[in-house]
């Protein structure tokens, strides 16, 4: 089928090498795409100016008016009940729901021109999770799934982890693999008895008895493993390749304990959902994980939005705004890129029922660190919030400057069963005005 | 027009077919079989295939000579016919001393009429991909200017095309100069590169519109009714062999045209094969590709298969083969590819104990098995293991997964669910005929309580959503993408879609005494509306005709037909997934997902069982002690030179890892212990859990249904991390083995640690261990008896009874 974005022949192809052209079989594919993904193989390209993303998804659609793009001047069945505020960029307003955060404008990249024509939940979430449009034939990685892929595991960490567990169907590793899907918590760090579960040694197990069982496994399994052969098989290894390293490394266990962190500062985040989940990213990323994808609340405000927004939004603010901050005072804003989308904005108008309904025309999303300007508003919508005024950011041109901050070029092909090569992303382009 | 408008077969037909006719000498085909030219704009290219004694095809296109019966009629340019004057003749075509002649009627020679915008116009877009959903067929149009996605509005394209910027896109006084042709060239600067050539055909048929005035279309122009594509298959020896294909379109008032030139051609697998634009097909690694090509709405296919060049092969079909056995031969010998040997007792005892009941065979099951000389003991297996109600749990499971049977807040009651549940068991466990049981579904009215069938209405109130449901059940269809636009890939357009939800437009639900109970009702009235110009579309069976509804429940008429042979998609599907089961890959795979473009890896296979199947009058255990009882079933999954490769021909069996609640299910009996789901007794397998929306985290973590979509992709099998870490460090393997103290019982019982061993071995993995594996094992508990405490020689071996359920021939089904 042509595309329009010029063709092959136009663009440098980059295959990761088609099998068929290699004379691989899938098995031996799978396991040189494991090698690839050994922690010595895994670094960022050259020119990576991040080394990590926390992606904090907010589900159900956060309407632009009420937060990142307010249209303090529109008639009032636009502008909504509630008001804006100033933040620490003259001339930029936020919602009133988000005072924390808009002291710390001056960090972010605030993009107010977001759009992509999908206004069903499931399609749009589609689209942010794995940057394509939803197909009936192919199912897309996620971002989460393509970073495991390039860089695989760090320090024992799984390179993709979900807080607290996998947020959607879209979240996973598509035609890819399963050996990169995202590690989900089983547990929301916001519990008191906070643990991951399965991931320290049960109680009277020592690590003498843990290696005999080990041994006696590597036993039981030569048999099989000599007479068999088949990729879910190989899988099924890597995973167990990865439970090893997760429970003899102390520092894996560490990364994933939240006692470790001071009182003041959970006080700082929030000792909520929001803030728990954004202060474990923040640790993850520290120990080493490549992406952390966290939800956080629900934004499907069909009704009754100002009270929605006043429930759901301080703790949001507060907990991201000290995450942008902590990242900073550690050092680790210039090499951990942080994202917050949603499925799609709201309507302009407020809806008979004080509500606004689904709206993908024109949304806002904010990102932050890794390589991205700080302070500035990338693109508008226009008086009503209800298209794009300048500057349009597709789904795709987001998506290639992720990955490119991670130093992954997206039009690199990744290899569908068939095999079948495609594009990371069809067709994006580097926004270059969000770039350092 | 002269031709008899026949009914068309579709061309999706697999390639191996062919060999069938392969006799002792090659047989020569010539395609289309009969030329029909009207007008003098006509062409129709001549396509040759040879059919080699073993089966091998060869392109015959570039080495055939033609010659004219008659002159005066026909002449030849290159190896197309163009018509000269009216009447009857034949051309013969010959390839070495081989000969084939094809009639060819000529009409119309005289005239050459204009262009058409719809029919010749059109097709310029789709094949160029102009009007692509990446390019101007988005919604939104790209770069100002939008085309009707797939050219399905042409009405509005000749708008946009000549009236919306007057001037602008064509220029009636330089043609040359329209904006049409010098974008498509890209001479001006086009985001979508030059797509035409000037001076090519595509490119000369925009130039003759344009020149004639670009008129639209004076009425409606007949539409396509069917597309062929010839030939039906190919196989191909070794890379770089080529064949031609031709396409053929028949339209509504009976003309056919070629249209290779103006069809849109893909192949499944570029790697094995690769078409291009003038539909050459180029042979590429070892492989199946199935090519298509793309017309107007329809979608064709052939399959086409690649042979490393000049492969040896001597491998001959078992005589006594019964019929499963014939058809999936069949299909390995057109491959060259030898199937693997059997599979021993011992792995068949394990394989057919967990696809069939879902349990491990006992250590004395195991025994009497192995020891027992009867040469017909596999089918006896069978047959013992289909008596069993463990069967019929695990395929009221199955049916529960189709039929959604979970508890909806506000919607489906716990005891709605239930009562559901018990629906089904009861009809599962009395073998009623799938027919029935669907038929009694699909058109159930009463309380949700009194007739719980109808809560199949209550988990899903939306209408079209029951009716996507309903076809990717009951027919193995996803019909989503045809709610907004007609279908790019698959025969459905959104008159297809409207037509068949409407006959679940006419639902209606009130409360019932029991404020729990609603109760599902024929409301009479009613109807779901085309989101283009709000039409009504009335109710039309997919595939079908539109029955006569007056004075009668639509959901009646819908499963009366739905359930009976008049929809061959039925029992395809039933079929398609009780195989699926039990190979681990469909005939057509995933089972939900039947398209044009996703065709059976064996068709003949596939006709074949669903024919026996709605003959036995869908006698489900038949069927399955059929596939059971098949070498394809018992195949080792070990595999040979020839078919290492192969995961969809069922030359071996696949490694499956085994579903979540079987898992559960026979950790529990090898370890002798219980389970208490929420709402079950404890002595309840997990197999049982009426409700989806009941689940414990193993079973989440191993990929339980949730039975909150349709689809089959909700039993997920992919390993992952968290799997590996809850059966090394969780507490569903350690506890289980201390509570049920197998280990204990045996030591007390004065068991040797190498019985133990054994034993453990037998209850899991259905084989003693070997020699190594013992030695290696009791390295490690101590081979010294005074050297270990009885405590300590406890702990070790049911650490080695963690590892055996850990261990990867544990937990896979092979």
């Amino acid at each position: 089928m042509p595309v329009c974005s010029g063709g092959v022949d136009r663009r440098s192809f980059l295959s990761v090498g088609t099998i068929g052209g290699l004379g691989l079989s899938l098995g031996d594919y799978f396991r040189m795409q494991s090698a690839r993904s050994d922690p010595a193989a895994g670094h960022p390209g050259k020119h990576a100016t991040a080394q990590s993303v926390i992606s904090i998804f907010l589900p159900g659609g956060v309407a632009q008016q009420e937060t990142f793009d307010p249209k303090p001047l529109a008639p009032v069945e636009y502008r909504g009940p509630l008001g804006s505020i100033e933040t620490a960029l003259p001339g930029v307003r936020f919602g009133e729901a988000l005072p924390h955060t808009a002291k710390i404008a001056d960090k972010l990249a605030i993009c107010r021109s977001m759009t992509h024509g999908e206004a069903a939940h499931e399609r749009g979430t589609h689209n942010m999770f794995t940057g394509y449009k939803p197909s009936p034939a192919i199912e897309y990685p996620s971002f989460g799934a393509v970073i495991s892929h390039d860089f695989g595991p760090r320090d024992n960490l799984p390179a993709y982890v979900c807080i607290p567990t996998v947020p959607n169907e879209f979240a996973g590793s598509g035609y890819l693999s399963s050996a990169y899907s995202g590690f989900s918590l089983g547990a929301d760090p916001v519990d008191g008895k906070f643990k991951v579960r399965d991931l320290t040694l049960p109680e009277g197990i020592d690590p003498a008895r843990f290696d005999k069982r080990r041994r006696m496994l590597d036993v039981v399994n030569s048999h099989f493993r000599e007479r068999e052969k088949s990729d879910s098989l190989d899988a099924l290894d890597t995973f167990y390749q990865r439970a090893y390293g997760l429970i003899s490394s102390q520092k894996a266990q560490e990364a994933f304990d939240l006692k470790q962190e001071p009182d003041a500062l959970k006080k700082e985040y929030g000792r909520n959902q929001a803030g728990m989940r954004m202060l474990l990213a923040r640790r993850l990323v520290e120990s080493g994980v490549r992406f952390v994808t966290l939800t956080y609340g629900g934004w499907d405000h069909h009704d009754k939005i100002e009270k929605g927004i006043k429930s759901q939004t301080p703790a949001f603010d507060q907990a991201f705004a000290t995450l942008i901050r902590d990242l900073d005072r550690r050092g680790l804003l210039g090499s951990t890129l942080v994202c917050v989308t949603t499925e799609f904005g709201r309507t302009p108008k407020i809806n008979p029922t004080a509500g606004r309904d689904h709206w993908p025309k024109v949304f806002s999303i904010v990102m932050a660190g890794g390589g991205i300007k700080s302070g500035i508003v990338h693109g508008s919508s226009n008086a009503t919030a209800a298209e794009p005024e300048d500057d349009p950011l597709t789904v795709e041109d987001w998506a290639t400057t992720v990955y490119d901050r991670l130093g992954i070029d997206a039009r690199k092909k990744l290899v569908a069963p068939g095999p079948r090569p495609i594009e990371i992303v069809d067709g994006g382009k580097v926004v270059e005005q969000l770039i350092t | 027009m002269t031709r008899a408008p026949s009914r068309l077969t579709s061309a999706v037909l697999a390639a191996w077919a062919l060999v069938a006719v392969a006799a002792d000498a090659a047989t020569l085909r010539v395609f289309p079989p009969a030329v029909h030219l009207s007008t003098a704009r006509d062409r129709q290219s001549l396509v040759a295939q040879l059919i080699e004694t073993d089966g091998l095809t060869r392109d015959a296109t570039g080495a055939m000579t033609v010659t004219v019966d008659d002159a005066a009629k026909v002449r030849l340019d290159g190896r197309a016919l163009v018509p000269l004057a009216d009447g009857d003749t034949a051309v013969t075509v010959s390839v070495g001393d081989q000969k084939v002649s094809v009639t060819v009627h000529v009409e119309r020679a005289g005239q050459s009429p204009d262009l058409s915008f719809r029919l010749d116009v059109m097709p310029v877009f789709m094949r160029h991909g102009c009007n692509a959903g990446s390019c101007h067929g988005s919604a939104r149009g790209k770069d100002g200017f939008r085309l009707s996605l797939f050219g399905f509005d042409p009405e509005a394209d000749y708008h946009r095309l000549t009236r919306e910027q007057p001037g602008r896109r064509v220029n009636l006084a330089l043609p040359a100069e329209s904006l049409l042709l010098t974008k498509a060239t890209n001479a001006v600067p086009h985001t979508g590169g030059a797509r035409l050539k000037a001076g090519d055909d595509a490119y000369a048929t925009l130039e003759r519109w344009l020149a004639a005035g670009a008129t639209n279309d004076p009425g409606p122009t007949p539409a396509v009714v069917a597309v062929e594509l010839h030939p039906r298959g190919a196989v191909l020896d070794g890379p770089g062999a080529t064949q031609q294909f031709t396409v053929l379109a028949t339209y509504a008032d009976g003309t056919d045209r070629g249209v290779t030139s103006l069809a849109v051609f893909l192949s499944s697998n570029d790697a094995a094969a690769k078409v291009d634009p003038s539909g050459l097909v180029t042979a590429g690694m070892r492989g199946e590709a199935f090519v298509m090509a793309r017309f107007a709405t329809h979608t064709v296919g052939a399959a086409v298969i690649s042979l490393p060049k000049g492969l040896a092969y001597d491998w001959s079909p078992p005589a006594d083969a019964g019929r499963i056995d014939r058809l999936v031969d069949a299909k390995l010998q057109t491959l060259r590819i030898v199937p693997s040997e059997s599979c021993t007792d011992e792995e068949f005892l394990r394989r057919a104990s967990l696809d069939i009941c879902g349990v491990l065979p006992t250590s004395d099951e195991y025994r009497s098995f192995l020891a027992s000389p009867d040469p017909k003991k596999r089918a006896h297996l069978v047959d013992q293991l289909l008596a069993r109600p463990e069967f019929v749990d695990l395929w009221v499971m199955k049916w529960s997964e189709l039929l959604m049977i979970r508890t909806v807040p506000n919607q489906v009651s716990y005891k709605a669910m239930l009562l559901y549940y018990g629906w089904l068991q009861d009809r599962i466990q009395a073998n009623t005929p799938i027919d029935a049981l669907v038929r009694e579904l699909v058109a159930a009215t009463g309380g949700t309580f009194s007739a719980p069938a109808t809560n199949y209405f209550q988990h899903e109130r939306n209408t079209l959503k029951t009716a996507e449901n309903v076809a990717q059940v009951f027919m193995g269809m996803r019909i989503q993408c045809a709610q907004c636009h007609n279908h790019p890939f698959d025969r459905w357009t959104m008159d297809d879609y409207y037509g068949f939800a409407n006959f679940f437009a006419q639902i209606g639900r009130k409360q019932g005494e029991d404020p729990r109970e609603t109760v599902v009702f024929n409301s009479g009235g009613g109807d779901v509306k085309h989101p283009v110009g709000g039409r009504v579309v009335p109710p039309t069976f997919l595939g079908g005709e539109s029955p006569d509804l007056a004075g009668r429940d639509r959901r009646e008429v819908l499963a009366a037909w739905l359930a009976s042979p008049a929809n061959p998609h039925f029992g395809r599907n039933l079929v398609n997934i009780v195989w699926a089961h039990f190979f681990g890959r469909g005939i057509v795979d995933p089972v939900d997902d039947v398209r044009v473009s996703n065709p059976p890896v064996n068709e003949p296979l596939l006709d074949s069982l669903a024919r026996g199947f709605v003959e036995s009058g869908y006698d489900f255990k038949k069927l399955v002690r059929e596939i059971c009882t098949s070498r394809a079933y018992q195949r080792s999954t070990r595999p040979n030179a020839t078919n290492a490769e192969d995961e969809r021909n069922f030359s071996r069996a696949q490694l499956r890892r085994i579903r979540a609640e079987v898992l559960l299910d026979v950790m529990t009996d090898a370890t002798g212990t219980q389970n208490k789901f929420k709402g079950l007794p404890l002595v309840a397998r997990a197999v049982q859990i009426a409700d989806g929306t009941t689940s414990t985290y193993f079973l989440t973590t191993f990929g339980r249904a949730t039975r909150a979509t349709a689809c089959s992709c909700e039993v997920k099998m992919e390993p992952n991390l968290s799997q590996a870490l809850h059966l090394l460090n969780g507490d569903t393997v350690q506890q289980k083995i201390r509570q049920g103290g197998v280990v204990q019982r045996l030591l007390e019982a004065g068991r040797t640690p190498e019985q133990v061993i054994e034993e453990l071995y037998l209850r899991t993995l259905t084989r003693k261990p070997t020699e190594k594996e013992t030695a290696g094992l009791m390295e490690i508990v101590g081979t010294d008896p005074a050297a270990r405490t009885p405590a300590a020689l406890r702990e070790t071996l049911e650490d080695g009874f963690g590892a055996i359920l850990n261990s990867r021939e544990f937990v896979f089904n092979h």
